[in-house]
Order: C-alpha cells, then sequence, then structure tokens
C-alpha cells in the first residue's frame, strides 16, 4: 500500500542575545522566557521558514515543500518547534531551516535535535528536549533543587506535555 | 564524536604588532600578547554552544598572512588553552593557518629552522590563493615530513578561483593524505576570520554565498568527495550550526549521506592522528612488538633442536667431500694487463688524449712505468706529471701481485 510518508523536524531555536551576539543557552540576566518578550510564534517560524526556502531553494524548492511543509507546534518558553514535510522533500526543508539566521528580526541558532518518520517519536522526542531545556533553565538560575517542584516550569511542563501528546497527524 | 576543526581566536597580534616590537626591544620579553578577560568570555561561550551543538574537538585558528616570521610571531594558542575554562572529555587542539599570496612563492617560513616553533601547534594549514601557491600546497606541503601541512582550506567565498583546481594536483595532495577544508560559514553568508576579511580573501553577503556554494560544489566534485573535512570557521555564535545540521548541508552539495558525515567524524580524525606524525621519526606512529603466547616458547625450542640435529645428521652423511669442494674454489685475479696495453695504444693513436688523462689518471700513468717500451711520445707537460708520479705508482703495481 502507497500512502503519503512524512518527516518530522524537532528544532529547537537558540536566541542570540542582540547586545553581546552570544547564544543564550540557560535564562540570562533573569530572562524567564528568552523569546516570548519576542513574541514568537508558529505562524512567524513559518513564514521565516518560507522566505528561507524561497532565498536559498527558490521557486523550484518552495514548490517541492510548501504543500506539504507545516509548522505542528511551537513552544515560546522553550523555542521548541516540530515541522512537518513530505519525506521526499525533507533536505531541502532541513536545509533550508539550518540556513535560517533570523526569525521575525530574532537572531536565532536553529537546532535540530530530532528527525523521525512518525508522529509518535517526534512527541517523544519534543516532551524529553523539553525537560532537559528546562534543566538547563532551572541549572543557569542555581535554584535549589527543593524548589523545583513549585516552581512556574513544573505547571509548564505538565501543560505542554499535554499539548505535545494531543498533537494529530 | 563530531570534530570543528577551525574555531578562529580573535587577531590580537595584527593590531598590536607595532607596539609588541617596540616592548619586545625594550623589555626583551617575547610574550607580550594575552587575550582581554571579555575575549576570553567570548570565546568561552562560543565553546559552550558548540558543545551544546554536539561537537567534542575544537581546533583554535590562528591565522597569518604571507609568511611565518618567527621574530614577530607569537604563538597565542598556548597562553589561550590555559585561560579557557576545563571541559573534560572536550578536546582542544592548535593550528595554524598561513594565508599564501604571490609574495608567499619564494617560501613562507615552513622552513627547518622554524620545526621547533611549528611543534608548538597540532595542525598546520594553508590557504593558497594563487596557481604557484596552490601548486606548492598540494605538492611540497603534503609531502611527509616534520612541517607537513595536512589541511588545505580554499578562499569559497571569491567570486572566482584565480587559479584551476588541476586534477594532478589534487590527486597529489590526496594521496599523500592532505584533507581539503570547506568552511560552513560562508554557506549562511556570515563572518569569518577578520584577517581573512582584511586581505579580500573572504567576502560577506547574498554574492558570496552563491560564490561559496559554487566552489564547494566545485571542490566537491575534484576530489569525489573524498578526503574532504568541514569546519566551522565562524567568529559569531549566530553562524554556528550543529554537526548533524551541517552534514544535511553538505549533501545539497552533491555528497552522499554518508561522505557528508565522515566530513565531520572520520576524515577530520584521521588528520588530527595523521598530524601527530609530524614529530615521530619518519612519520612512524608506533613500534611493532612481538608477543608470545604462553607455552610456545616450549614448542619453538623443541622445532631448534629437532632443526639443528637434522642439520648435523646431513653434514655428517657429506663428511669429507667438502674440503675438496673448497679446494677447486680459487679465487681468481682478474687479469688487467692485456686492457691496460690496449689503453696505452689509444694513447699512442690519440695524441691529443695526451692532455685529457687527467680523468683515468694514476692506473694508466702506472701502465706506462711497468712498460716503458711502449711510452708515447708526448708533449712536456705530461712527460713532467709521470715522472712526478713514477715512484708511488711503482708500488701501488706491487701490492697488486
Amino acid at each position: 500500500m502507497v500512502r503519503f510518508k512524512n518527516r518530522w523536524l524537532l528544532v529547537e531555536f537558540l536566541p542570540i542575545n542582540a547586545t553581546n551576539g552570544r547564544a543564550s543557552l540557560g535564562v540570562v540576566g533573569g530572562q524567564r522566557h528568552p523569546s516570548s518578550e519576542h513574541g514568537l510564534d508558529g505562524k512567524k517560524v513559518y513564514n521565516a521558514l518560507k522566505q528561507s526556502v524561497l532565498l536559498n531553494f527558490g521557486d523550484t524548492g518552495w514548490g517541492a515543500v510548501g504543500l506539504s511543509m507545516n509548522v505542528k507546534y511551537f513552544s515560546p518558553m522553550t523555542n521548541i518547534c516540530i515541522i512537518r514535510v513530505g519525506r521526499d522533500q525533507a533536505r531541502i526543508a532541513w536545509g533550508a531551516v539550518t540556513l535560517l539566521t533570523n526569525v521575525d528580526g530574532v537572531k536565532v541558532v536553529p537546532f535540530v535535535v530530532h528527525v523521525s518518520g512518525t508522529i509518535k517519536h517526534a512527541q517523544l522526542a519534543a516532551i524529553t528536549h523539553n525537560r532537559e531545556v528546562i534543566a538547563r533553565y532551572r541549572a543557569s538560575l542555581q535554584t535549589p533543587t527543593a524548589y523545583h517542584a513549585q516552581d512556574s516550569y513544573e505547571g509548564y511542563l505538565e501543560k505542554s506535555t499535554v499539548e505535545i501528546e494531543a498533537l494529530q497527524d | 564524536m563530531f570534530f570543528d576543526l577551525n574555531v578562529p581566536v580573535p587577531n590580537i597580534l595584527q593590531s598590536s604588532t607595532g607596539k609588541a616590537k617596540q616592548q619586545n626591544v625594550q623589555s626583551g620579553a617575547t610574550d607580550v600578547t594575552t587575550f582581554s578577560a571579555a575575549q576570553i568570555n567570548a570565546l568561552d561561550a562560543r565553546i559552550d554552544l558548540l558543545i551544546h551543538l554536539g561537537y567534542t574537538v575544537l581546533a583554535f585558528t590562528q591565522t597569518i598572512h604571507k609568511r611565518l616570521d618567527t621574530r614577530f610571531h607569537v604563538n597565542v594558542l598556548n597562553p589561550l588553552l590555559t585561560q579557557l575554562k576545563k571541559r573534560p572529555g572536550i578536546l582542544y587542539l592548535k593550528r595554524l593557518n598561513i594565508v599564501l599570496d604571490e609574495d608567499s612563492e619564494k617560501g613562507f617560513g615552513l622552513i627547518n629552522a622554524n620545526v621547533n616553533f611549528c611543534n608548538g601547534y597540532d595542525l598546520l594549514s594553508l590557504t593558497p590563493t594563487t596557481q604557484a601557491t596552490f601548486s606548492l600546497a598540494c605538492l611540497t606541503h603534503t609531502q611527509p615530513s616534520q612541517l607537513t601541512t595536512h589541511i588545505i582550506s580554499l578562499p569559497l567565498t571569491l567570486p572566482r578561483l584565480n587559479f584551476y583546481l588541476k586534477h594532478t594536483l589534487i590527486r597529489t595532495a590526496l594521496r599523500n593524505g592532505a584533507v581539503f577544508e570547506i568552511d560552513y560559514v560562508g554557506s549562511i553568508g556570515g563572518e569569518f576570520a577578520s584577517i581573512l576579511h582584511d586581505t579580500g580573501y573572504a567576502e560577506l553577503g547574498p554574492g558570496a554565498k552563491r560564490n561559496w556554494w559554487a566552489s564547494a560544489r566545485e571542490l566537491v566534485r575534484v576530489t569525489k568527495s573524498r578526503n574532504i573535512i568541514v569546519s566551522s570557521g565562524a567568529v559569531k555564535d549566530a553562524d554556528l550550526r550543529a554537526a548533524k545540521d551541517v552534514a544535511n548541508l553538505i549533501t545539497l552539495l552533491g555528497m552522499t549521506q554518508d561522505a557528508a558525515h565522515n566530513t565531520l567524524t572520520k576524515t577530520p580524525k584521521g588528520v588530527t592522528l595523521r598530524a601527530q606524525t609530524r614529530k615521530t621519526y619518519r612519520a612512524v606512529m608506533s613500534e611493532p612488538k612481538m608477543i608470545i603466547p604462553d607455552g610456545s616458547m616450549e614448542l619453538l625450542r623443541a622445532f631448534v633442536a629437532q632443526t639443528t640435529m637434522d642439520k648435523e645428521a646431513m653434514e655428517e652423511d657429506r663428511g669429507d667431500q667438502q674440503p675438496e669442494e673448497l679446494s677447486q674454489t680459487v679465487p681468481t685475479v682478474p687479469d688487467e694487463s692485456k686492457k691496460r696495453v690496449r689503453e696505452d695504444t689509444n694513447a699512442e693513436t690519440a695524441p691529443v688524449a695526451g692532455a685529457g688523462q687527467k680523468g683515468p689518471g694514476p692506473e694508466k700513468v702506472a701502465v706506462k712505468g711497468q712498460a716503458p717500451g711502449q711510452q708515447p711520445v708526448t708533449t712536456g707537460p705530461t712527460r713532467k706529471k709521470r715522472k712526478k708520479n713514477n715512484k708511488p705508482l711503482e708500488s701501488s703495481v706491487g701490492s697488486e701481485h
């Protein structure tokens, strides 16, 4: 049986601090939500990706990728994003993600964490990676471990897990 | 394990060369170059990002232009590595890159006098920008020696390489184990090390991106995607990319997936190991050692005993035949007199040869002394010479017989 096959890219955007040009891996200078103040969302990521494909691969590239590409999920807290694209064109889309330099004026380093063929594994990888990013934030804030059960991140993790699990193909 | 063999360090030497020279003259100190705290912090942050992106081996690159002059050149990487944060499991390497242009064609300091200096670096690399320096880099400097440059890094963002990537040159370089480097920062349109921009061997902007794709494709084509390494070459955090992303980017250059993966893992690992042979004798990495398994010595001894017994038995069988055989083999003494006479007749027939006899010299004269009757009538100088040489030659003749 022949069916349409997809690739699911789990991408993390590492925002670049505009003042000193450094990538912020953790929480810098008390900014708890590195990109929520930039106001990034799935729509903006999609537009940035479209521009990147058009710039680097032209109309042919966008013609190949455009129909199947879709930003399924974006978390403004951790800057994690799940992108769906047709399997045959996945390399073009991945290349476009790599060649992305800014999303809506915010400089970022795109980092493809995981590539999978089913949404199930994209979800699992996203949940795992979310925890890793939150752990990094907590480490950079240097809060005591006992405090972690009650900080705002715990609620976010629960909420995002439910959200990610609710994603449909 | 991913490699990034090109992490440029801020160029502090170039800006303060004049000052450094003066200070050298005044105080006699050699180490006047240190990085500021801000530079170290920025570099530490960049290393953190690189590690986050999956790299474990990082080579810091110091780039110089035209030639290596040890009077003014200071290895800035040695003090740098002590200032950086210690990170277990991460390997730091030191790399020296020399940008070659017309002025470097007569030599650029990679000479035996500078071996000790160059041993301060783990990797040496060249950026040729002319036809002559490109063939130098491919032919001469890839030969195994103490100053082998293992990495050839071409300026890929220039509108057109001002030389032709000749197949014979590339092939020789590949056979000698050199690798060609692609800096992926050009694909993003990012900034290279400042010295490359200052000297005009790197460009910025959308045009540079297009040139990069064209040149990198050409490089992949001529090398048949073998012996290519991909490194960052980026001076800004924003231009760094994760290793797997870069591998995917390289597949867009027309490389297969596994070849692209090798450009970040196997090939740079190989070149790092091979670079260590610069410091060993004739590029020998280790001495082979014989390991004898347990119990095999007894077998060996038994075997030796058996063979010696066999040999003795054979010798006894042959017995008294041996001395006769020996006596028959009389050493033959070459009979040279005929040849000498013939040479003499030659001299007679060609009187001019008397002047030209200096070459064969003493031997011939000796013969003449032996057979005076056959002496040719020659001019004065040769006669004199003959007389002078007569005595020692007589003795030498005696020793011959």
